[in-house]
């Protein structure tokens, strides 16, 4: 049985500017696997590769067994794709978009229309006179009308409202039910931790960390900002994985590395007035997996918070 | 799919299309209501011509007497309003598949369904055929038709030959301006190099009158091989040049698929 994708060295190069180099994973069937990097690391490159767009500079990527540069339709019966940035026909509006492309993908007219009313789309608009987001629905819309064992998203969720991004989350949930294996880039830490069984980090064009979003998360540090009603005991505090970067009693800064839970237990028998966790979004971690520490923008958070503590976030 | 493709670049081109129409349709109608005149006023109005000078008359291609319908119809849309027509169209038409649609990220979306390159490419020209059909016979068609209403005596079959000859030369603009755009994938450059090389013929074609030591040019040039006043005055085919555009069209538009199968689609 093939991976739903692998990648073998995979490299492209766009003259002597970078694009990926030398990307190695497996994307086993059946699960939804994250694709994380900030702009420009890379991440529609590899998008493209795997549609067949764009010719791989050197190495392999095969889809579902299938080279996509040289077998592409046959590639393309297997999977559906959302671009970051569709460049929709303005005039049509998304009835005619999604039968159009619904009829190039072998699927009848109006099949996309329990899900456009699930995402509250109204299909009689022409596109140029959607919003952001209604324009990105259309997109959702469009990459899960279709029966393909294989999704393919570059930042689906760009544009939705927390709502719609929930009925998003859903979708996909749904499409790993029902054996879908979905490829999800994006640079929204959370959504890749609701979404995704396992994550690969990529920055500069390399890959630098593929994991399961479990020990991702539970690897990484949150920032957890209190307000007490009564200061607490000196060593309240003393906790796995919990450093308190400040205190002036009432008001108390910890950082916290892992399980949360132990943290969360003490909360429960103290008087907390207010409470404040940031999570650490993708930068974060690629602070902390590319160059050792997290003076970037978590430890910045902290510093802006008062503390004075800058840099000392580092895990 | 090819189909559901070249119903798509219909759709898309029909505003384009019906503007370009309308202009030839207006303007050939209006200048065959003319033409009784002209020829109720032939030896004035070649008196009238001997003023002008060599290189404006070559220019508009005035070899004739303006009473013969063929110099008069070459005078007045051939040589004239036809090239501005058939360039727009063409390049509109012949950027947009591999040039203008990937560029705002719309081929993207159909390339990612089970529809080949090739079959994408091949409806958009396809579409092109068919819209410079359209466009060409419009506008022997308006001409003709007011013609026999204002009783100029046209003979429509040597005017829809002449029609043909229009179409052909502007396929051989589209095939060219095809090829270019799927080697630069940008359709800014692919309309200036089409348009460039047609002003560049244009004038060359000019010299080529006007100087007989530079006649040579003249072969050089799509505008040698555009003429259809004799196919119009005397029924005689320039197949020369029926052959030069027909090779251009289609060597333009089967280099274009077969390098468009190949050519990475950057972002």
């Amino acid at each position: 049985m093939p991976e739903a994708i692998e990648l073998r060295g995979l490299t492209r190069w766009y003259g002597k500017r970078r694009g990926v180099i030398d990307l190695e994973a497996d994307v086993h069937e059946g699960e939804v696997f994250g694709f994380l990097g900030p702009n420009g690391a890379g991440k529609t490159t590899t998008i493209r590769m795997l549609l067949g767009l764009i010719r791989p500079s050197g190495g392999s990527a095969r889809i579902l067994g299938l080279d996509p540069w040289t077998q592409a339709p046959a590639v393309h019966r297997r999977l559906a794709h959302l671009g970051s940035d569709p460049g929709y026909l303005g005039d049509m509006d998304a009835t005619a978009l999604l039968d159009y492309l619904g009829a190039l993908r072998g699927l009848q007219k109006g099949a996309w229309r329990s899900l456009a009313e699930r995402l509250d789309l109204d299909p009689s608009v022409p596109v140029k006179r959607l919003s952001r987001g209604n324009r990105q629905k259309v997109g959702v819309v469009s990459v899960f009308m279709g029966r393909e064992p294989l999704l393919v998203m570059d930042e689906p969720s760009t544009g939705l409202d927390p709502l719609m991004q929930r009925e998003f989350l859903t979708l996909v949930a749904e499409a790993r039910a029902g054996g879908r294996t979905v490829f999800l880039s994006s640079h929204n830490l959370p959504e890749v931790e609701r979404a995704c069984d396992r994550v690969a980090i990529i920055r500069e064009g390399r890959l630098v960390k593929i994991a399961t979003v479990a020990a991702l998360v539970g690897d990484h540090t949150r920032s957890v900002n209190l307000v007490l009603g009564r200061p607490a005991a000196e060593d309240a505090f003393a906790l796995p994985g919990v450093t308190v970067l400040s205190s002036t009693g009432q008001d108390v800064h910890v950082m916290v590395r892992g399980d949360i839970n132990p943290l969360l237990r003490r909360l429960g028998e103290l008087d907390v007035r207010d409470i404040a966790v940031s999570t650490p979004d993708v930068e974060d971690l690629f602070f902390r997996y590319y160059e050792g520490t997290v003076a970037g923008s978590e430890g910045r958070r902290v510093a802006a918070g008062g503390s004075g503590i800058d840099g000392e976030a580092a895990p | 799919m090819t189909m559901l493709s070249f119903r798509l670049e219909l759709r898309r081109s029909r505003i384009l299309a019906v503007g370009l129409a309308v202009v030839v349709l207006v303007y050939g109608g209006l200048i065959a209501a003319v033409y009784p005149i002209l020829l109720a006023n032939t030896a004035q109005i070649q008196d009238y011509m001997k003023l002008f000078p060599k290189e404006l008359m070559a220019a508009f291609g005035m070899s004739g007497s303006l009473a013969d319908p063929g110099t008069f119809f070459t005078t007045y849309i051939g040589s004239f309003l036809w090239p501005v027509v058939a360039a727009i169209g063409a390049i509109v038409l012949a950027t947009r598949p591999a040039a203008a649609d990937a560029e705002r990220g719309w081929s993207d979306l159909p390339l990612g369904t089970p529809l080949t390159r090739g079959t994408y490419l091949g409806a958009a020209i396809l579409g092109q055929l068919v819209i410079l059909a359209v466009l060409a016979f419009v506008t022997v068609g308006g001409v003709l038709a007011v013609g026999a209403l204002v009783g100029a005596g046209f003979d429509a079959t040597r005017f829809l030959a002449a029609g043909a000859v229009l179409w052909l030369f502007a396929c051989a603009m589209a095939g060219v301006t095809s090829l270019v755009a799927v080697i630069t994938l940008s359709r800014g450059v692919a309309a200036s190099v089409t348009a460039g090389i047609l002003i560049a013929m244009y004038l060359l074609n000019i010299v080529a009158q006007v100087q007989p030591a530079f006649a040579w040019l003249g072969d050089l040039t799509a505008f040698r091989y555009a003429g259809v006043g004799a196919l119009i005055d005397r029924g005689t085919a320039d197949w020369v040049g029926i052959g030069v555009f027909t090779i251009v069209a289609g060597a333009g538009w089967i280099a274009s698929l077969m390098l468009f199968r190949r050519r990475d689609l950057l972002p």
